[in-house]
């Protein structure tokens, strides 16, 4: 036959060989669940994406060696956009036929692919999605261990206004990424609740280095206060470059500060900074030790992405032992309902009435390079 | 008022000595280079690893890091543009052709540096701050500062007065007629793209300094920017493109200053738009822009 | 089979949804303008439909698809009038610049939740929805091939200067071309936001319009399909990659990025004409002929 009609035959045997079906159910073999996990393992979010891998290896893990269900978990990189968010939902509920699904690590990606899940029945319990509204009001098939900020910050700036009396403050926030724009929301009005007047509001983009313009126009303002709502890998140069520009006043950041990677970026700048966070990196709690060293062997800094993510796991095999280790999708959802104080790195860990996370947020304080809980 | 005014010079710099090489490639060859941002990144990289890695010091990383960009340059040049000269539709299947480039340079880096942000070990300059009036800066910033207007200096001149800089002048003028007068036209060109990727490493290796933290997808922020520089400064200008750098520097801190930040980047494709519609041969350009 | 169909639904309708926007891309590169604002386009017709539905209850889906196809039209008069008097690269900067202040204008805009964007729209597109969609829009490109206007664009293509002195329209035809394109876009902007059930600034990135463009080139613009065939081609290649990755034990990573660069770059320099040039080059190379 010609090359051209060579070619094409190949290619669709190509193609079919790829699309070939997996069977219909996906094997529970010996008591097991397939979960399936969309992360951003490329594009913007891969740094988050890479994370949450290593926490969710390290909680299957800490599972299996515990005793638990057998987990099989499925990874798939949806490359931080929600085209293939989309796919490969699909691909976990009609292929691989799993019996929930961890993730996807953004919000954007969580309110474009979690409705097919609803749709199709399959519980789908968020690890990094904070958005207030989008996810959980979904439907009853979406959970979320991952705190908003709106649990996290109001209680935080109480508690740092307790402490600085401060009456005026300056405000710097991320305006193009869900998670910072979200935060700003919620300080802005934990601000006003507090009767601080916002003398200036100055806005970076995600891909920004530079913030020496925003920074020089808020201190010129001279607050008593420097709020900050960004991501770590932004917070560590803002605040280095707050110092540059002779700040000497404190700083109050968000949930995006929460990473052992802020301290050692920001360097000497990061003293002093005080954050609302929602995984308390210097509990003793057992289950926090037993992360803190699972991450270590790994090679892996732990930090809030990882946290959530491992508690992930640690929610969905609870989920399955108090649905008497049945793994099929109702049970886990009926599971998930029963979570109650469960034991993880979070804290004490349960779900509220309208499926998000509920346990108890810390206020920390960076003191001699390390992060230290505000009594 | 003096601060913003360190910090509009400081930023613009950077945004000069970037886009100088993005201009000298338009002038040469008619082509947007999508993949000096990638060379941008690349140099920081490469920088970053003979620090971190080699140990070696910064006055001999920097450098190195500024020739193997200009390296890189030549490959670029070799693999993705050469094949494409004689052809028709060249612009578009340069900027095409650059495009692939730019995401297998970032595929290289994501896989050998991965996505994080990675910076250079404290102490890799001295961390001191000078007091110029009212105003701090700190040693790194006028450091950097400097060395752009040396770099930009030079290139200035070795393209005014050498015999390289006269070549690439005629090829920018006519590849025909530079043939015709027996020049090398391919390693002209090749030379112009070795200056272009040196030019826009060096860039990259004092960004990743001055701000400190380098990833993969670093240079996607610069790009954009540096199209509306080199619009400013208009195509194909040297001088135009330092000038245009400095100005939208200034031009964005004081938007920020004055404005808030929000309108920070809407402000540099204003400055842009309004540039092509009313004059757009920019500044300093040659080019005809206009098709009428 | 039947799973394989429901597995990969979403794939189809995204391979339908990118033709849409390579073709938009197409329809100004048809008479020699590179024009890059269609992602800003796309944006708009989003936007509006999605607000439309949204906010005015009771409004069918198929007014507020006319309005995302609609709206980008209107906006795409005023934008093309000063701009495409201008050559070359400097349109395709100016247009950059504008779809990079549509996508700020979204981010900075409380009503729209700036980068939250508009979430819970209802799934109003089917599969058939696209395919329609595309069928129409292919239908008025391949219309346009042989007809009177059709060869006005080529000749505006081939040298501007020398059509207008033959007395061919050129603003209007480049107008007439641009509108459309963002009318095109605009609609698949429509059907997205009525697919995903969400829109928000980061899908309409420089980056988007970049990926309509490679599709639409790497297709091949001398047919008016050509562009179609590189979005199926482009849309498809990560969903085998990841299969092909799956098969050999690669973990997702990087590899799957350099493999598209390597693929465009190849497509890039070997087949200028496109994959739509490929049948024909190879037969030429079975015959023996060079």
């Amino acid at each position: 036959m010609s090359l051209a009609r060579r070619w094409s035959f190949s290619l669709l045997l190509l193609l079919a060989a790829a699309c070939k079906d997996q069977g219909s159910e996906a094997p529970a073999s010996g008591g097991g669940a397939t979960i399936g996990a969309a992360l951003s393992l490329t594009g913007a979010a891969a740094s988050y994406g890479a994370l949450q891998r290593a926490g969710i290896q390290a909680g299957v893990e800490q599972v299996t060696g515990g005793g638990g269900p057998k987990l099989n978990v499925l990874i798939e990189d949806d490359a931080s956009t929600k085209e293939q968010g989309i796919t490969v939902f699909q691909k976990f509920i009609n292929r691989d036929r799993v019996s929930a699904i961890l993730g996807p690590t953004l919000s954007n990606t969580a309110s474009a692919a979690d409705p097919l899940a609803q749709q199709a029945k399959v519980p789908v319990l968020a690890i990094s999605n904070t958005a207030p509204t989008g996810i959980t009001d979904i439907g009853n098939y979406i959970w979320r261990d991952s705190l908003t900020e709106a649990q996290v910050i109001p209680g935080a700036f109480k508690k740092a206004q307790e402490k600085l009396k401060f009456k005026t403050a300056g405000v710097l926030y991320g305006n193009d990424d869900v998670f910072t724009k979200a935060g700003y929301d919620v300080m802005q009005k934990a601000l006003a609740d507090l009767s601080v007047k916002v003398l200036g509001t100055q806005t970076f983009a995600k891909p920004d280095r530079d913030y020496n313009a925003q920074l020089t126009a808020l201190i010129g303002l001279k607050p008593d206060v420097l709020v900050v709502s960004a991501l770590a890998d932004n917070a560590s140069s803002i605040v280095a470059q707050a110092r540059q520009r002779g700040w000497t006043g404190p700083i109050l950041g968000g949930n995006g500060f929460n990473s052992p990677a802020f301290i050692k970026n920001a360097g000497a700048a990061a003293e002093g900074v005080m954050v609302g966070t929602s995984w308390n990196s210097l509990s003793q709690d057992p289950a926090n030790q037993k992360f803190l060293e699972a991450m270590k062997k790994g090679g892996v800094n732990p930090d809030q992405f990882s946290a959530q993510a491992y508690t992930g796991v640690i929610i969905l095999a609870e989920a399955i032992k108090q649905a008497e280790g049945k793994t099929g999708r109702e049970d886990i959802v009926a599971g998930l309902a029963k979570v109650k104080d469960l034991d993880t790195p979070l804290g004490k860990f349960s779900f509220t009435p309208g499926r998000d996370a509920q346990h108890e947020p810390s206020v920390q304080q960076v003191k001699d390079g390390k992060f230290q809980i505000v009594q | 008022m003096g601060q913003q005014v360190l910090n509009g010079i400081f930023l613009g710099s950077i945004y000069a000595l970037f886009a100088v090489g993005y201009t000298l490639v338009f002038g040469v060859l008619d082509i947007l280079n999508l993949a000096h941002q990638a060379v941008f990144m690349l140099a920081a990289f490469i920088a970053l690893a003979l620090v971190a890695d080699a140990h070696l010091s910064l006055w001999v990383a920097l450098p190195a890091a500024v020739l193997a960009g200009g390296a890189i340059g030549i490959v670029l040049e070799r693999v993705a543009f050469r094949p494409l000269r004689g052809r028709a539709d060249s612009n578009i299947s340069g900027l095409i052709s650059s495009l692939a480039m730019a995401t297998v340079f970032e595929a290289i880096a994501l896989q050998i540096f991965g996505p994080d942000i990675s910076r250079f070990p404290p102490g890799t300059f001295p961390d001191r701050v000078v007091r110029i009036g009212a105003a701090t800066a700190s040693l790194l910033q006028l450091c950097i500062v400097g060395i752009s207007v040396v770099l930009m200096a030079v290139l200035t001149l070795l393209l005014a007065r050498s015999r390289l800089g006269r070549q690439i002048r005629a090829v920018a003028e006519s590849p025909r007629a530079a043939r015709i007068l027996g020049i090398d036209v391919d390693r002209a060109i090749a030379m112009a793209f070795f200056l272009s990727s040196a030019l826009g490493g060096a860039a990259g290796v004092l960004f990743g300094l001055a701000f400190n933290s380098i990833s993969p997808d670093v240079g996607r922020g610069v790009e954009l920017k540096g199209l509306a520089v080199i619009i400013l400064g208009g195509m194909g200008s040297v001088p135009g493109a330092v000038i245009a750098g400095f100005a939208l520097g200034l031009i964005e801190v004081f938007t920020v200053a004055h404005l808030g930040s929000s309108f920070r980047d809407a402000v540099s494709f204003a400055v842009l738009f309004f540039v092509l519609i009313a004059r757009p041969r920019g500044l300093f350009g040659r080019a005809a822009a206009r098709e009428a | 089979m039947a799973d394989l169909l429901l597995a990969y639904q979403s794939l189809f309708a995204f391979v339908g949804i990118n033709g849409l926007l390579a073709l938009s891309v197409y329809t100004t590169l048809s008479c020699g303008q590179l024009s890059l604002a269609n992602a800003g386009f796309m944006a708009i017709g989003a936007y509006t439909s999605a607000l439309i539905t949204l906010r005015a209850s009771g409004v069918p889906f198929i007014a507020a698809l006319a309005a995302s196809a609609l709206l980008p039209a209107i906006v795409a008069v005023p934008l093309g009038l000063p701009v495409l008097r201008l050559r070359g690269v400097f349109l395709a900067i100016a247009t950059v610049g504008f779809g990079e202040v549509v996508r700020l204008f979204f981010v900075n805009w409380d009503y729209t939740n700036g980068a939250m964007g508009l979430v819970a729209i209802p799934q109003r597109t089917q599969l058939w929805t696209i395919a329609l969609a595309l069928a129409l829009a292919l239908f008025i490109l391949g219309r346009l091939r042989g007809s009177r206007a059709g060869y006005a664009l080529e000749a505006i293509r081939e040298d501007e200067t020398a059509a207008r002195t033959m007395g061919i329209y050129t603003t209007g035809h480049k107008l007439a071309m641009l509108a459309l394109g963002a009318a095109l876009a605009g609609l698949a902007g429509g059907l997205e936001a009525h697919f995903t059930f969400m829109v928000a600034p980061g899908g309409y990135a420089f980056g988007r319009v970049v990926e309509m463009l490679v599709q639409a080139v790497v297709g091949g613009t001398a047919a008016f399909y050509g562009p179609v065939v590189g979005a199926a081609f482009l849309t498809l290649l990560p969903e085998i990659l990841r299969e092909a990755g799956a098969r050999l034990g690669l973990a997702p990573g990087p590899f799957r990025l350099l493999l598209n660069g390597l693929i465009l770059l190849a497509v890039i320099l070997y087949l200028p004409n496109g994959l739509v040039s490929l049948p024909s080059r190879l037969r030429r190379r079975s015959r023996g002929v060079a």
